[in-house]
């Protein structure tokens, strides 16, 4: 039934398949956060969030993944207190 | 319950409060947690700034910040006073003194690191030595 696979000779294996997760082509470099990410910084804390208010995803920041998550943290604190805004304009 | 924690307290005030009874509120709130056992590591006024949303049909309010220091009972009683007055619109209470470990833990990480890397390990000079020692002795076998 596998007949007609040439087992990747011819180049198959280039084209997508559909299959597996999209891989994303990061848009910084890797970015180096401070050991501590004060959530009262709004300054600091808007660089990750464009206008639309939403969080910007590490794809594009470059955050590493635990990076992110603190961010994420500092940023829905200063939600919380009005610093930032939950729907931008 | 007997370390120390550290919090960060920050309030909004409705803007139609005079900034002399935002000052005469910080001041009862002051006494609350010196009452309770706390003890205040800064007290910042952080005065009128625009919310980011509308709160109550507010656009703007004063800000103030509190840093205590404490053991979490002060926190509570704190909450509630803050949540019973009219005049506080928002709260928020964040735990800090976890954090700023940790944010300690990886700065000492890292300054021990380029330490190790600056100095010690290796006398200076040793590395080129052995390269020079190496490359005659090689020399002399070849020939």
């Amino acid at each position: 039934m596998d007949a007609d696979r040439d087992f990747g000779i011819s180049g198959i294996d280039d084209q997508r398949m559909d299959k597996g997760p999209r891989r994303f082509q990061r848009r910084r470099t890797r970015q180096n956060l401070p050991d501590y990410i004060d959530w009262k910084d709004t300054d600091y804390l808007r660089r990750f969030v464009p206008e639309r208010g939403k969080i910007m995803p590490r794809r594009i920041s470059g955050v590493s993944a635990k990076d992110q998550r603190r961010l994420a943290r500092a940023i829905k604190r200063a939600r919380a207190i009005a610093l930032l805004p939950f729907v931008g304009d | 319950m007997a370390d120390k924690r550290v919090y960060e307290v920050m309030y909004i005030v409705t803007p139609e409060t005079a900034e002399d009874d935002v000052t005469k509120l910080n001041e009862t709130l002051q006494g609350v947690i010196e009452k309770e056992g706390g003890s205040i590591v800064k007290l910042e006024n952080m005065g009128r700034r625009k919310l980011a949303y509308e709160i109550k049909r507010k656009t703007e309010g004063h800000y103030v910040l509190f840093e205590i220091e404490g053991s979490g009972k002060e926190i509570a009683e704190l909450e509630r006073r803050m949540r019973v007055n009219d005049a506080i619109i928002r709260y928020i209470t964040v735990r800090v003194d976890e954090d700023r470990k940790t944010a300690e833990k990886i700065r000492s990480k890292r300054e021990n690191r380029r330490t190790a890397r600056n100095s010690g390990f290796r006398p200076a000079g040793t590395v080129e030595d052995e390269m020079l020692a190496g490359a005659a002795e090689s020399g002399v076998e070849k020939e």
